[in-house]
């Protein structure tokens, strides 16, 4: 076990979630001031993304888009640069203006500007970028949530937050979205997607990113998943193809994003995986777990 | 580039199954200092519970600790308050899962009692991060506001 002198952990709520950054290989007063840097970038990211703050860029976003440009800031922007990227390469599965289905689950709130849920149509290709960080909407209807894709944004600007500090190793874990650098792999376990008492192996991560999605549990009530919080915008409905993913890739952005095609496409997803230098590991329905064979050597299944 | 397909045998799930995960984060003493990092002084305004920080004589701020209880599960956690009582930060102090029985005992919550930050604890088996579904953090979210309604009108 590491020593309290060369390993600093802490953890804040953040994001909705428990984001957690470990620091190794420097004074203790230097680790304590990038995480802190780091913490204050994953603050910034939420500042600007959520879907719940009225100040946010997101909602402004929903507010006025329709109406008028927008200007927004250079993080969301380069958000959006890749949502609508993700968007087109993955022919709309990946899709941000899934916010309406959220709200009807009662994931997200509604504010009374909000269009009636029912009248919802499917919006290919809603949000039109333009230069200057100026942003519109494409339908008056648009309404977008940045949940599937911000927390990997967030990892990534906490990591590099750290980065700036003459440390030797660092990690960010926003509940399992999450990147290292430094030259000691740090090992993940893996939870079982539809018992989080369960472990299904372990990988180690060195220099890339990590992300999982799986249904959802809470904890503070009990052992038992629910139904996942991606919505398939072929349905309008969470998706069932599969049980859980965890996908690895250089940017903790691209593999929160390519989580949830694949937990909504399965193992239809190899091509896009590659133009990403993805790999992914998917768990069935059935219980089995697929892992793509630039990978397989890496991941350490129970046996 | 196609799929490689695994079973998983379900007694090898079972055997490494972790009914327990706990992370000791920060000592209460190690959070005081890092959400006040000039004071020279902390003073026990409430046993246990908050605590007054004191730079060069006058007032940096209010440290208040508590713990969100659910099912089973404990996370301890500070709110630092500035000294007008708005939050000045939030830190996990120690984070626990489990999904049996012993959290509820006195003797299983003694073994994190005076560890200091940096040790996971391993309690079954060695893990130390673990992914997989998404945790909400809701709970101390709702603490952090009945902390903030509790203290930061009274403490000045």
């Amino acid at each position: 076990m590491a020593t309290a002198s060369d390993n600093l952990r802490r953890a804040r709520p953040l994001l909705g979630t428990f984001v957690e950054v470990t620091t190794a290989g420097a004074a203790r007063s230097e680790m304590n001031a990038a995480i802190d840097a780091a913490f204050e970038a994953v603050a910034d990211v939420h500042r600007l993304m959520s879907f719940h703050d009225d100040d946010s860029d997101v909602s402004r976003l929903n507010r006025e888009a329709w109406l008028r440009p927008v200007e927004v800031h250079a993080w969301t922007f380069r958000v959006l640069e890749a949502v609508v990227e993700m968007h087109h390469r993955s022919k709309g599965v990946f899709d941000v203006t899934i916010a309406p289905a959220l709200q009807a689950m009662g994931l997200l709130p509604r504010r009374h500007d909000d269009p009636p849920i029912a009248a919802q149509a499917r919006l290919f290709d809603a949000i039109e970028l333009r230069e200057g960080k100026i942003v519109r909407f494409r339908h008056p209807d648009v309404r977008i949530d940045l949940g599937g894709i911000a927390k990997g944004f967030a990892v990534d600007r906490a990591l590099e937050a750290l980065r700036r500090f003459g440390i030797g190793s660092g990690m960010v874990n926003a509940s399992g979205d999450l990147a290292a650098f430094g030259q000691e792999p740090q090992t993940i376990h893996l939870r079982h997607p539809r018992d989080p008492r369960l472990v299904i192996g372990y990988v180690d991560v060195a220099d890339e990113a990590l992300a999982s999605s799986a249904r959802r549990f809470g904890p503070l009530q009990s052992a038992d998943t629910t139904a996942s919080a991606i919505i398939d915008p072929g349905t309008g409905t969470p998706t069932d193809a599969i049980d859980g993913a965890t996908v690895r890739a250089p940017s903790c952005m691209i593999a929160d994003a390519l989580t949830k095609i694949v937990m909504i496409s399965g193992t239809d997803v190899v091509e896009w995986l590659e133009h990403y230098h993805a790999s992914a590991l998917l768990v069935s329905t059935d219980g089995d777990v697929r892992i793509t064979p630039d990978w397989h050597n890496a991941v350490h299944l129970a046996a | 580039m196609s799929w490689i397909r695994y079973t998983l045998p379900a007694a090898a799930i079972m055997s490494i199954a972790s009914p327990a995960y706990a992370v000791q984060y920060l000592s209460i003493e190690e959070a005081q200092k890092q959400a006040f990092p000039s004071a020279t002084h902390f003073t026990e305004v409430q046993a246990g519970r908050v605590w007054k920080a004191e730079a060069g004589g006058h007032v940096a701020g209010f440290f208040v600790f508590d713990r969100v209880v659910g099912k089973h599960l404990y996370i301890d956690y500070a709110v630092a308050l500035t000294p007008s009582g708005a939050v000045h930060s939030v830190e996990i102090l120690q984070y626990r899962e489990s999904y049996g029985g012993e959290i509820r005992s006195a003797s299983w919550l003694a073994q994190f009692v005076g560890k200091t930050s940096g040790s996971a604890l391993k309690i079954n088996g060695d893990i130390r991060n673990i992914a997989g579904a998404t945790l909400s953090s809701t709970h101390v979210t709702e603490g952090v506001k009945r902390v903030l309604a509790a203290y930061g009108n009274r403490l000045r």
